[in-house]
């Protein structure tokens, strides 16, 4: 029966051609997948430089400004002065008390960076009076601008996530925008390259409310006006110049 | 089912099958992530959690492809048909690595929030109006779940507290499952930043399903049509001459109404039975005698020729057909007789 080419899976025997036909189809299809995986792992896109170091634990002095979302403004980074959004381990604001802000602080926790942008994932807030109350200067207009591109969660953008941007991502998004989380522009084909992304608020220079969940993460059109505020750049948009594309 | 009739359990074949498919789906998942960590610029690869995400989803819907290309390969070649004996190891790997896919993005994209994971993913994204904006996950979502019912009634257990025609019924949902894949994967990559060329490689292997499965069904036919002879008078349809049928195999008839027939000739006797194994459905006539018992090509389950059941201690029974044999030609009984009927076979060579 060794030599029987009919296969009866119970038997546990195989004819000779056809155990040696079983042998090389295995062999090719381990190769094969090998290859495959290979193949489409490389082709897969990547993500950028974002970076989130949990286990270097840092502490960073400036003040604290609540608007228009929560943040450090230290000079301890290097780069002169420069806004440090202040967010918690997963896709919720956090809250801080009243007393700790627009004085000096120190804040603990870990870094999320992606090129100049910085957020810190807060582990504690102290009262701390060294960097005394650091001003953010004033602001520059820088006129008026039409983009086309996503609206990304800062926090997955600057390297909670990676990616951290495209629809694959949008239900994160999502999450992070209703949760209170920075919101930040990228403009189309600069999502992944590590480069500056805007500061995403509205007309007023506050952060959007519920009427922009929908649009993060989707290819988008902004009608605006760009402003420059501590070495950050921001598009102010009205809602209604937000066009899904 | 086994020669010495006992239940079998796991023998060579078996290990070496579950060990290629274990091997492959490890080679794979490797290469995928490594590719993704060492041919990305230093320090902008994905995370570990989004490669293992992109790699057992793509590892679940290669395995899909693959398997819903056994079926009609092994219709086209018997040398396929060791690989369709336990295809059932390769759906539930498929489901495993689906569920590691989903697992993970509910986890990871759903999760670390306040609000509840199940609940973000109905609100995250409600542009079920919008082709460009359709939430695609709720496809792999809805393919997920089609999956877990296969794998979850994929034992044989299953198989006889259903009824075999449930059972085939549930289970030729992959279908559907595959579908809601192919839609999943092409909808993403053409709304997210992969490109086309994903959207293309999928579609790609919808068309090579499709393709195997529409050639096999049309060489099927052929071979139908190559024996389904004109009724005779009495409207006894015609199997052609015994000597045409090779010894221990079958041909197949098809009856105007009703299933398919298969004609078996063990030496000077033939024998006709349902052509549908009573245990998923395979092609009996493609099968042979073996041992004095009809043995299902895909299983290996087995049926006695001259009453339609299967050696105790087993208990499947299938319809069997009267035969005779005029002038050396075979013609078979429309009708069939109810499942497990002794029937006489008509004997080749004696005077009909």
């Amino acid at each position: 029966m060794a030599d029987d080419p009919f296969f009866v899976g119970w038997r546990g025997e195989l004819a000779g051609p056809t155990r040696r036909g079983l042998l090389a189809a295995g062999a090719g299809l381990v190769a094969g997948a090998g290859a495959l995986g290979l193949g489409l792992g490389a082709a897969a896109p990547h993500p950028g430089p974002g970076v989130w170091d949990q286990g270097r634990k840092v502490a960073v002095t400036g003040t604290i400004y609540p608007e228009p979302y929560l943040h450090l403004l230290t000079e301890d980074l290097g780069n002169g002065l420069r806004p440090v959004f202040l967010v918690g381990a997963g896709k919720d604001r956090i809250s801080v008390r009243p007393a700790l802000t627009f004085t000096g602080a120190a804040v603990t926790g870990t870094l999320i960076q992606r090129g100049e942008h910085a957020m810190m994932a807060v582990e504690g807030i102290y009262p701390d009076p060294a960097p005394g109350r650091l001003r953010p200067g004033p602001e520059t207009d820088l006129g008026d601008a039409v983009m086309t591109g996503e609206i990304l969660d800062a926090k997955c953008w600057f390297g909670a996530m990676r990616p951290g941007h495209g629809k694959t991502h949008k239900a994160c998004a999502a999450l992070c925008a209703r949760g209170g989380l920075p919101l930040a522009f990228g403009e189309t084909g600069r999502c992944g390259d590590g480069k500056a992304a805007l500061l995403f608020l509205n007309e007023r220079g506050r952060a959007f409310g519920p009427g922009v969940w929908p649009l993060v993460a989707d290819p988008v059109m902004v009608r605006g006006r760009i402003f420059e505020v501590a070495g950050l750049r921001q598009v102010r948009v009205k809602l209604a110049d937000v066009t899904r594309l | 089912m086994a020669a010495g009739y006992v239940i079998v359990g796991w023998n060579r074949f078996k290990r070496a099958y579950d060990g290629v498919l274990l091997a492959g789906l490890a080679a794979f998942l490797a290469a995928h992530a490594g590719a993704g960590i060492l041919l990305a610029p230093a320090g902008q690869h994905p995370s570990e959690v989004q490669l293992l995400i992109r790699a057992s989803g793509a590892a679940a819907f290669s395995l899909l492809t693959i398997i819903l290309c056994i079926g009609p390969l092994a219709r086209l070649t018997p040398r396929v048909l060791p690989v369709l004996y336990n295809r059932r190891h390769l759906g539930v790997a498929c489901f495993a690595a689906a569920l590691v896919h989903g697992g993970l993005v509910v986890l990871w994209y759903h999760g670390f929030s306040e609000v509840n994971a199940f609940v973000s993913l109905l609100i995250s994204n409600p542009r079920y109006g919008s082709f460009g904006g359709f939430p695609f996950e709720s496809l792999g979502a809805l393919a997920l779940l089609i999956l877990f019912v296969m794998a979850a009634t994929s034992h044989d257990f299953w198989n006889h507290v259903l009824g075999p025609r449930l059972w085939k019924w549930i289970h030729m949902s992959v279908y559907a499952a595959y579908g809601l894949l192919v839609g999943h994967v092409m909808l993403g990559a053409v709304q997210g930043e992969k490109g086309l060329a994903q959207a293309a490689l999928a579609g790609g292997s919808a068309l090579l399903v499709a393709g195997l499965h529409i050639v096999a069904g049309q060489l099927e036919r052929r071979r139908d049509r190559a024996v389904d002879g004109p009724p005779e008078g009495e409207g006894w349809l015609d199997a052609g001459p015994a000597e045409a049928i090779p010894d221990g195999r079958a041909v197949i008839l098809v009856p105007p109404m009703g299933e398919r027939i298969a004609v078996f000739r063990d030496g000077a006797k033939v024998y006709a039975v349902a052509n549908a194994c009573r245990h998923q459905g395979g092609p009996l006539g493609e099968g042979r005698i073996l041992d004095g018992c009809i043995v299902c090509p895909w299983h290996g389950f087995q049926y006695r020729p001259e009453d339609g059941c299967s050696p105790p201690p087993f208990t499947e029974k299938i319809p069997t057909y009267r035969t005779r044999i005029t002038g050396g030609w075979v013609f078979v009984e429309p009708s069939p007789q109810p499942p497990g009927t002794p029937i006489a076979p008509s004997i080749a060579g004696e005077a009909g």
